[in-house]
């Protein structure tokens, strides 16, 4: 798995957003996108998993542009854990976990047993394997989120695309998704994940972005990457020694 | 279990519907009149009137259940159905239009071609832009015109026997069901009921979102336009036939719901069979309750169970 992205350029209706992004990524990396509220994370996730179209510049996965890939080729090669993370129906756990097999699957197929691995897998490494025949509906925000991991997980893709995968998780299972993650990376695969939280960015990543202002600033091991200035400057934060401090914003000339 | 109940529901509707008229025939001469054997007067009134009155009922009863069940999966709603989301409404302008020019013979490819090319405009209108929420308020829109051009037609009536003629066909009925106008619009549902499965799938995966169903390779386009062909074949020709028939197609996957579970493809499917069901069942009640004289309207009767249920829809929705 190579990933590469050439001079993006991406723009919600008139508005841009990203702009002359460059960046690769390659096999067993877990790349930890942080920035500000706005900075574009989740347009650039959304850009990498083929949903938003680059107004400039491409993304290329191995050796195909992703734009012109078709969608069930794309859908097997990547997986994306959205934010949003509803289920409109009362489905049960195991049937929405079934989902992450539809580039799989003709249009009235059956589970294979190949299926029936991955989705046990991906139910066992998400910690929700006991709440496959549960409705989703009843189950609590935490437990939802590690549902829609295993469907994401259940694609069996080799590269995971996940938008604050983080949010709504209580300590413990923000670190256990942060190992489940983590574990991806050993088997082969390739995540990229945009994180809030900095430490665990630090902690479990192998490399950080920073994006600010629709622009790539950091690209660098986590070490470097969340160095001081970058802190001052990018978050408007700083770590006095004892407790973290706000900057005053700073004042932008026009 | 629950299937063969609904199935076994579905028959027993065939039955009686076959079976009550004017003239008592009793079942067993039924059956063999089905068959042709009998009395040519047996033979004819079953093979003439009232297979084709049953076919019908199951057809568009069949073809709006699951053109409901498929478009509240797209829309992630359940209050969708082809009524309130306007295809009902161009499909009834196109036959109104016809028949306020007399034109008896073109009543039926007039609702086909108001059905398809309200399809059409509310396709165009929800356009390439984010899915769901466009197609419905393009819809409302569309239906609402639809509608507004009807009355404006019943205004411009000749006179008031052309006006009797529109009014009593928006009230929906299957009186005049004939078996070129059953095979017709048989075939018609059946290749509309075709589309519709095929966006099974793709709707259970939409489940999840629009974001997420497409990036496991779900192409909205292609269902929206699979899922709109579909619809207008089904509605277009049961309005086609039997006039405006509403709340169908939002009661019925509903109650589906309730029985069989939330799962949209195979709702579609269940829709189809508890819509003929049910429009059978609503079918022999309207000639049950019709005395000498008065006939009460197939259109008015499923409005009239349709509407409070859309009212108490609405009032549990809000409370969830």
């Amino acid at each position: 798995m190579r990933l590469a992205l050439n001079n993006l350029s991406v723009a919600y209706g008139r508005a841009p957003i990203l702009s002359g992004f460059n960046a690769e990524v390659g096999q067993g990396e877990f790349i930890g996108l942080v920035g500000p509220n706005g900075s574009g994370k989740s347009c650039l996730l959304k850009t990498i998993a083929g949903l938003l179209k680059p107004k400039m510049g491409d993304v290329i996965l191995d050796d195909d542009n992703l734009h012109t890939l078709p969608p069930k080729d794309r859908a097997r090669k990547m997986s994306y854990l959205a934010q949003d993370r509803t289920a409109h129906w009362p489905l049960p756990v195991g049937q929405l976990v079934a989902l992450g097999r539809a580039p799989y699957r003709g249009s009235l197929g059956k589970l294979s047993a190949q299926d029936e691995l991955a989705i046990d897998h991906a139910l066992d490494a998400a910690h929700c394997t006991d709440l496959k025949t549960r409705r989703f509906d009843q189950l609590s925000g935490g437990e939802q989120m590690r549902v829609h991991l295993a469907r994401a997980l259940a694609v069996d893709a080799p590269l995971l695309i996940a938008d604050e995968p983080n949010t709504a998780l209580d300590p413990y299972y923000q670190i256990t998704l942060m190992n489940t993650l983590s574990a991806q990376i050993i088997t082969g695969k390739t995540v990229i994940a945009s994180l809030h939280d900095l430490s665990l960015a630090k902690q479990f990543c192998t490399r950080i972005w920073v994006v600010h202002q629709g622009g790539l600033v950091q690209d660098a091991p986590p070490d470097q990457a969340l160095n001081k200035d970058i802190l001052s400057q990018v978050f408007n934060i700083k770590w006095s020694g004892v407790h973290w401090e706000v900057l005053s914003p700073q004042l932008v000339l026009p | 279990m629950k299937l063969t109940l609904l199935i076994i529901f579905c028959l027993c509707m065939v039955l009686i519907s076959i079976s009550i008229g004017a003239l008592h025939i009793p079942l067993p001469n039924v059956i063999s009149a089905m068959l042709g054997r009998g009395s040519d007067i047996h033979v004819t009134i079953i093979q003439d009137l009232r297979l084709p009155r049953t076919v019908l009922a199951l057809t568009i009863g069949a073809g709006l259940g699951a053109s409901g069940a498929a478009l509240q999966g797209y829309t992630r709603n359940p209050l969708a159905d082809p009524g309130i989301l306007g295809f009902s409404a161009v499909a009834a302008l196109g036959a109104v239009v016809a028949l306020y020019f007399g034109w008896y013979a073109l009543v039926t490819p007039a609702a086909l071609l108001g059905a398809g090319l309200g399809a059409l405009l509310i396709l165009a209108m929800a356009g390439r832009r984010k899915g769901a929420s466009v197609l419905i308020l393009a819809g409302v829109g569309i239906g609402a015109l639809a509608t507004a051009l009807t009355g404006l037609i019943m205004n411009f009536a000749p006179n008031p026997w052309a006006l009797s003629e529109i009014v009593y066909w928006l009230m929906g009925s299957l009186r005049n069901a004939t078996k070129d106008g059953a095979i017709l619009c048989g075939l018609l549902t059946l290749l509309g009921l075709g589309f519709l499965f095929f966006t099974g799938r793709d709707l259970r995966t939409l489940s999840l979102g629009e974001d997420t169903a497409r990036s496991l390779g779900v192409s909205l386009g292609k269902v929206r336009l699979l899922l709109v062909i579909g619809v207008a074949l089904c509605v277009g020709s049961g309005v086609a036939i039997a006039g405006a028939i509403g709340f169908i197609g939002l009661f019925v996957p509903h109650i589906m719901r309730g029985i069989f579970g939330a799962d949209p493809a195979r709702l579609i499917p269940l829709s189809a069979l508890g819509g003929a069901g049910f429009l059978t069942f609503a079918d022999i009640l309207t000639r049950v309750l019709s005395g000498q004289g008065t006939v009460i309207y197939l259109g008015i009767l499923t409005a009239l169970i349709g509407a409070p249920f859309f009212i108490w829809i609405a009032a549990r929705e809000g409370r969830a």
